[in-house]
């Protein structure tokens, strides 16, 4: 495609940031060249002899080897006195002459060097890989240095999502993290992810969702959409994709026991802590970040063409004996032209889809007191004809502020986000794909839409019906803490979340085939609001206390929160007019579809304690004890907890300074934590209005199949890991086995039809195992003051396996479950290949009855979960130029295109592969002979084929997920500003086996993933 | 040094005070206090359902309301008056050879099919819905026991008149009279010799408990003649001919209630004389989903029209050909569509309602029955009501069993496109085989039973085995 076709529209912004680029750029040389002195090396500066007991104020310039640093702490050893280099790397300090400075950063070696009575101290610092090793990790209630966690925790920072050209942050994980299987459900923008972390625990839908905590308040992932209204998309809308990715400064991701088990009834699935942009000490620092791009499907599936289609359509009718074709037979009876031919995927969902992507923020502050203000606007049209997007557009705000004696803290954080999504009703691409290529023209010669005297469903009579949603969230956050004494801190946070959610879906009278004569009394509308308030309130006491050779630190709180939710789905129909289908006030007749209320009630205490001998010996206990109200009276609380160690032989005598290990840690974790993800009110027998009405009266019906008794589901887990680095981490490498263990579950049993239901919410009283194998490897392969080079590697592998499951053969799980095997398991017919003689798919009969029946010989095991996952990432720097890259990677198998189309011979396009048919006796072929007729043994046969293992296969694929090249203009040409351009692309090249359209993707008939590419100009100042 | 004396030492001189307040934040609420929550204001709890009798009601409609919009009497295309009059030979389909009519218009189901078991399953879902209003007002303290009544002739009802459709579509089938999923997830199938005398059983008990006068206006609401008529029709089904006759009998008796048609074109309005029981719109103006499904203007059809074998059934100057169907011209084609309901979508005021049960099957049913015990006279007397009221002169049938197949004729030109009526009928004559193995290409003996769905033999096996042939 044509990178510049990304400018096609509003070009001009990116033009003028880019000139604005280029003046500063010019106006800075000319600095430069009348020679004022640029200060980016270590300068020895004029030795000026001063009173050894005078202060002085000493200024200076922090750099790397790449250019100056920001954010570096300057501090006077042994006195209170520090700073923090500004944007240019500049600082400003008050010391005696004789003191020392110390320059300490994150991720770079501390540097002491003495003032020794200069004024002006500039220094370079070195990057130190074993450094990362002191980042603090968020975990949560607690954070924890890197070298001394116990816990399993993965982290992305903003850097890397913003590398990204995507919508979603779930996007922005995708085989980046070992452990977390992130899949894309739709390339409509606005559309879901699925995300599991370590595995399906839970048979419940929706049973695998982790935690989300936004700056430490839970935000609620329930889906806010409806099937109703929310058609264009695989899923019903999901509130995260509210939350706008550029937003986000870090994501980290709680994975074992130790890590989850202070989150108890909630963190079985893992817990997804997002941390949004905070306020940095500093000068006032503006940035502006603009970019534009384009998106594309990936590719086009190989279809028929018009000959290849009339042929099979004619030979299929041949086949089954019918010669005169019937009146329905459009394509090949003479009603629609045989030699026309569209490519309806290119017709249908060729489009580009446009991406803009502002962000603004402005930073800074003093030492007590510091601010971040930002806003960012996102749009995307869609693939599809016709104008559509989704837009977000957020503000957000974060301040600080702390007492002069520091003992009283207080962080403010709130953000605002509005999304628009305005797409068709409908997904477009099964179309593109089972439209008759010789199907007739979509606007007749007056410019109207053609429906071909009826003989035809026109495509874009779709693009009528359209999906209309605007969400409002506000997430607002305090926290407040005091230091009581030196080591004793109270603390407590408050949260609030207020989520509005409009969603409509218009279905007019001109969907509808002329024929039947449908006017705008059969046009309908349908309606859903939906609003979630929460609160949360955490009173905390933290305690730190170190002596000798120990450090305790022991954490107490309390969690409060509520959420109230309340859903109106309305549908109407009989419309005066079809230009009045968004006003109610034009139907003839409003339904109330659904009206819920739900309250929900959350109440904990959790406890952690964390106990450090000799700096390498660490235990780590956690608990919680966890009330829901979404359990029944006597079965709303439970325990939780978590015992966590951790064991760093490297700072053994007999180990330190070992010039090959330069860190070594062997941790393990054991604990339970449990899922209250089972809606509200589920124990309750009740009646609930439906949207019908007879004789005036509105029905009522039973809400669900009652059932009192269920309990809480437990999820034990279990971690052995070992964190190695070694030339000073050059060479860092995880390893993390675990095993967990979900016992209990709750989950809707599968019920037979005649109890009125399909299924009962229940606990199942079955154990499954998801078990597996983490390997990260981190190396600097280069570390030039030009070049350097790191390389970051992860796979995962794992197993899920029913463990037990007593009197298996007597429940309604008998012909769904295997012990031993995984418990998404498919169980299908096993294919055999094609009789020569007869032309026919055959498949293995089992028992040997003669006759192919589901219970009996549908036995062939098939497994869809991936059998390891992972990413490698590569980033490069030469100079200022930097270059990323990442391949994803996943071992699995899925189902291929013949489980998607329908019976070859149909009115119906297929694939080209699919010409390689049976024709006569003697034909080895891949597919069996064409048929028209659902009821030869050669249409009977295919729907069996359909159930078979004939129709899976293997969908493993390595992806160039992302590339991100950037270049920053050379500071000293531009000064003040900083002038970043990048490009970037997600999903770019896949290799792979599948002839699908994508092997990522999952959900048939809806739009994959696209490619997307954008470019950028990101200014600071 | 000693932790928890500096600890100590602490709270006594700075903290206390402030620890006090920090911990009485934590003892706010009590627990069990704190969570548990009111029942949603949207709900009511099964219990108080029963105890009023708006709200009893209010569960009993919606039991007609499902039937009406799912299922087996669904007037769309997934309703048995579609789905099997073109598994019969009835209609001719003529939509997307992928969707789910098309594999009941080629006699082609599999166990594996959605429609198969949507039906099903939409069928069991209503008479659970009539179990918990019969479960519920057992238990009900307050209930008047007129009301009680009233409500427990109407659930067992309709109860029956759903295993019926399922006994006839399915072959054996359970009979559920619970609700507890315990035991409805282990039934088992019975057959319909077994079936039929428990279906006989909640009739008359329904028949005995419902009053004879209509309690709505419209007749949307069954009365004791709806029980009987529906009664009349399980005895035949079953053969027993004399109280098959005698039921029709107590209907066609009731001429202050029921009045013969005089005119063909009033019959499917909602205020009709021959109506015994008919299913309300949802929507005041609203019509019938059966017009909106079977009426089409234009050619070719969009979706289903009358077969060319039932429209040569008609008798030269039958005014229910020219009142009941409607042709549609285009070039050289012309294809017919049922034009029972006339009126598509809202009106203002509703025209017509879709009519469950009608007069004219209690003539034929009492024809038929007469005719099976030899009472020839009585059985032509029946025959030519209807045959008059369609401009038809009287039959020629002299044989009982000439007589027997005129009825067989009359109800194919009398009942089409009404909730499978000719399917059932073939079978119940024994020619199911005979007739549609030369109209229908895909037809195999094993056909006259549905198959039962996969998904309820893979989770409860004593539903196995599976009807033959699938």
């Amino acid at each position: 495609m044509n990178i510049f076709s990304l400018f096609k529209c509003k070009w001009w912004i990116p033009l003028l940031l880019g000139i604005y680029c280029f003046l500063y750029t010019t106006k800075s040389l000319a600095r430069e060249k009348s020679g004022i002195p640029d200060s980016h090396w270590l300068s020895s500066s004029p030795y000026h002899m001063l009173g050894m007991t005078q202060s002085i104020v000493i200024t200076g310039t922090v750099s790397d080897s790449q250019g100056v640093l920001p954010g570096v702490t300057v501090s006077v050893q042994g006195k209170s006195t520090a700073t923090i280099t500004d944007y240019q790397g500049k600082y400003s300090i008050t010391a005696m002459a004789t003191d020392v400075l110390v320059f300490s950063f994150v991720g770079y070696t501390t540097l002491n060097i003495p003032i020794g009575g200069r004024t002006v101290v500039s220094v370079s610092l070195q990057e130190d890989a074993t450094q990362l090793q002191e980042v603090k990790i968020n975990a949560g209630y607690y954070s924890v240095k890197e070298s001394e966690r116990t816990g399993s925790i993965a982290k992305i920072s903003a850097a890397t999502i913003e590398k990204q050209p995507v919508n979603n942050m779930l996007a922005a994980m995708q085989g980046r993290m070992a452990g977390v299987n992130v899949t894309q459900t739709t390339g409509v923008a606005g559309g879901g992810f699925d995300i599991q972390i370590r595995g399906q625990n839970s048979l419940r839908a929706g049973g695998n969702e982790p935690l989300y905590i936004v700056d430490g308040v839970p935000f609620a992932s329930e889906v806010i959409g409806n099937s109703n209204t929310t058609g264009v998309l695989p899923r019903s809308a999901s509130p995260l994709s509210i939350i706008s990715p550029t937003e986000i400064e870090s994501i980290e991701i709680l994975k074992d026991a130790d890590a989850t088990a202070i989150y108890g009834s909630r963190g079985a699935n893992g817990v997804v802590l997002i941390t949004t942009k905070k306020g940095k000490q500093g000068k006032t620092q503006y940035t502006a970040n603009v970019s534009r791009g384009t998106g594309t499907v990936t590719r086009f599936m190989d279809l028929m063409n018009t000959q290849q289609y009339l042929e099979m359509r004619k030979e299929a009718f041949a086949n089954d004996g019918i010669t005169t074709f019937p009146t329905s037979a459009y394509d090949v009876n003479g009603t629609w032209s045989p030699t026309r031919y569209t490519d309806w995927q290119r017709e249908l969902t060729g489009g580009t889809s446009e991406l803009t992507d502002v962000q603004t923020s402005v930073t800074g502050g003093s030492q007590r007191n510091q601010f971040y203000l930002g806003a960012n606007y996102h749009k995307e049209t869609t693939v599809f004809p016709g104008d559509f997007n989704f837009n977000r557009t957020s503000v957000r705000g974060n301040f600080s502020h702390a007492s002069e004696d520091e003992r009283f803290r207080a962080n403010f954080s709130v953000g605002y986000t509005m999304q628009g999504n305005d797409l068709p009703a409908t997904d477009l691409t099964r179309d593109s794909r089972i439209l008759a290529p010789n199907a007739p023209a979509l606007y007749d010669a007056e410019g109207k839409l053609n429906w071909e005297n009826g003989s035809w469903n026109n495509p874009l009579r779709l693009l009528y019906a359209s999906y209309l949603a605007k969400s409002q969230s506000l997430i607002a956050n305090s926290q407040l803490s005091y230091r009581i004494v030196e080591g004793l801190d109270f603390r407590t946070a408050f949260g609030f979340t207020d989520l509005r959610h409009n969603e409509r879906r218009t279905n007019p009278s001109t969907l509808y085939n002329p024929s039947l004569g449908f006017g705008s009394s059969y046009s309908s509308l349908y309606r859903n609001t939906n609003n979630r308030q929460s609160y949360s309130v955490e009173p905390q006491l933290d305690f730190n206390r170190q002596w000798n050779d120990s450090k305790v630190s022991v954490l107490v709180g309390g969690t409060f929160q509520q959420q109230e939710g309340n859903q109106l789905i309305l549908f109407a129909d009989g419309f005066t007019s079809n230009s009045l289908l968004n006003t109610l006030a034009a139907a003839s007749a409003i339904y109330v579809v659904a009206d819920d209320a739900s309250q929900y009630k959350y109440q904990a205490f959790f406890a952690r304690a964390n106990y450090t001998y000799k700096d390498r010996y660490i235990l780590n206990l956690t608990g919680r004890r966890d009330g829901s109200s979404r359990f029944g009276p006597g079965k709303q609380f439970a325990t939780f907890g978590a015992i966590g160690a951790a064991w760093l032989f490297s700072r053994e005598a007999f180990l330190a300074n070992n010039s090959i290990l330069s860190f070594g840690k062997l941790r393990a974790s054991y604990g339970t934590t449990g899922s209250d993800q089972i809606g509200d009110y589920q124990f309750l027998d009740t009646y609930s209005t439906t949207s019908n009405g007879y004789q005036g009266i509105t029905g009522i019906q039973p809400t669900r199949l009652f059932n009192p008794d269920f309990g809480w589901e437990t999820n034990s887990k279990m971690e052995i890991a070992l964190e190695t680095g070694f030339l000073k981490d050059r060479i860092f490498l995880t390893w993390a086995w675990y095993d967990n263990r979900s016992s209990n579950q709750l989950v809707g049993v599968p019920l037979p039809g005649t109890t009125g239901f399909t299924s009962i919410q229940a606990n199942l009283d079955a154990t499954v195992a998801n078990s597996g194998t983490e390997l990260s490897l981190r190396t600097v392969n280069l570390q030039k003051k030009d070049f350097s080079w790191t390389t970051d590697f992860n796979i995962s592998f794992m197993k899920n396996k029913l463990v037990s499951f007593p009197n298996l053969a007597a429940s309604t799980y008998k012909n769904q479950f295997v012990i031993g095997e995984p418990i998404n398991i498919k169980l299908l017919y096993h294919y055999t290949g094609i009789n020569p003689e007869t032309g026919v798919y055959t498949f293995e009969d089992v028992n040997g009855d003669g006759v192919l029946t589901a219970e009996k010989d549908k036995k062939t095991i098939v497994d869809f979960n991936p059998s390891f996952y992972g990413g490698l990432q590569n980033q490069l720097r030469y100079q200022r130029l930097r270059l990323d890259f990442l391949f994803q990677f996943v071992k699995q198998q899925n189902y291929s295109n013949d489980y998607i189309f329908a019976r070859p011979g149909l009115l119906s396009n297929q694939p080209v592969s699919v010409t390689d048919r049976w024709q006569q006796a003697g034909d080895v072929t891949a597919y069996q002979m064409y048929t028209t007729s659902s009821n030869s043994d050669a249409g009977k046969a295919f729907n069996n084929f359909q159930a078979s293992d004939g129709v899976v296969t293997d969908a493993s694929y390595i992806r160039l997920k992302n590339v991100s090249l950037s270049y920053d203009l050379p500071q000293n040409w531009t000064g003040q500003l900083q002038c970043r351009l990048y490009v970037e692309g997600q999903n770019l090249l896949t290799f792979t086996p599948y002839t699908g359209t994508d092997p990522e993707f999952k959900t048939t008939g809806f739009l994959p993933p696209l490619r997307m590419l954008s470019a950028g100009v990101q200014l600071t100042f | 040094m000693n932790i928890w004396n500096y600890i100590g030492g602490s709270f006594k001189k700075t903290v206390s005070k402030s620890f006090v307040c920090a911990l009485s934040f934590f003892a706010v609420s009590s627990c069990d206090d704190y969570v548990t929550v009111d029942l949603p204001p949207t709900q009511l709890t099964a219990s108080a359902v029963f105890e009023d009798k708006m709200s009893a009601n209010a569960a009993m409609v919606e039991v007609y309301v499902k039937m009406r919009k799912t299922g087996i009497f669904s007037g769309t295309s997934s309703g048995v008056s579609v789905a099997i009059g073109a598994y019969a030979d009835e209609l001719d389909y003529f939509g997307d050879d992928t969707k789910g009519i098309s594999f009941f218009y080629a006699n082609a189901l599999l166990p594996s099919f959605g429609d198969v078991s949507t039906l099903w399953n939409n069928s069991y879902s209503q008479i659970y819905g009539a179990n918990a209003v019969l479960e519920g007002i057992q238990k009900s303290t307050a209930l008047l026991q007129t009301d009680r009544d009233q409500l427990r002739g109407e659930a067992l009802f309709a109860r029956s008149l759903v295993h019926l459709y399922l006994v006839q579509l399915y072959g054996a089938t359970p009979y559920i009279t619970s609700t507890d999923y315990r035991i409805n997830s282990k039934a088992a199938k019975m057959s319909a010799m077994d079936l039929y005398p428990k279906l006989i059983a909640d009739l008359e008990e329904a028949s005995t408990l419902l009053p004879e006068a209509y309690i709505s206006t419209d007749r949307v609401r069954p009365n004791r003649f709806a029980a009987r008529a529906l009664l009349a029709r399980v005895y035949l089904y079953n053969g027993n001919w004399a109280e098959a006759a005698n039921e029709a009998s107590a209907v066609l008796n009731h001429t202050d209630l029921y009045r013969s048609v005089v005119n063909l074109a009033a019959t499917f309005k909602k205020q009709s004389t021959t109506t015994i029981w008919q299913f309300m719109p949802g929507v005041a103006g609203q019509n019938t989903d059966e017009a909106t499904t079977f009426i089409f203007t234009a050619g070719p059809p969009p979706l289903v029209v009358l077969s060319p074998s039932l429209m040569s059934a008609f008798e030269a100057g039958d005014l229910r050909k020219s009142t009941w169907t409607k042709a549609v011209t285009k070039a050289s084609s012309t294809w017919y569509h049922a034009d029972k309901y006339k009126t598509k979508g809202n009106s203002g005021t509703s025209v017509e309602y879709s009519v469950v049960l009608r007069l004219s099957e209690q003539y034929l049913i009492r024809a038929e029955a007469r005719a099976r015990q030899g009472d020839l006279i009585g059985a032509k007397e029946d025959l030519n009501v209807i045959r008059t009221a369609a401009g038809l002169g009287n039959t020629t049938a002299v044989t009982d069993i000439a007589i027997i197949d005129a009825v067989l004729r009359e109800r194919r030109v009398e009942l089409f496109t009404e909730y499978g009526h000719r399917f059932f009928d073939l079978k119940r004559y024994g020619t199911v085989n005979a007739v549609l193995s030369v109209v229908k290409p895909g037809w195999e003996a094993t056909d006259s039973l549905l198959p039962l769905p996969e998904t309820e033999l893979l989770v409860n096996p004593n539903l196995l085995p599976q009807n033959p042939g699938y």
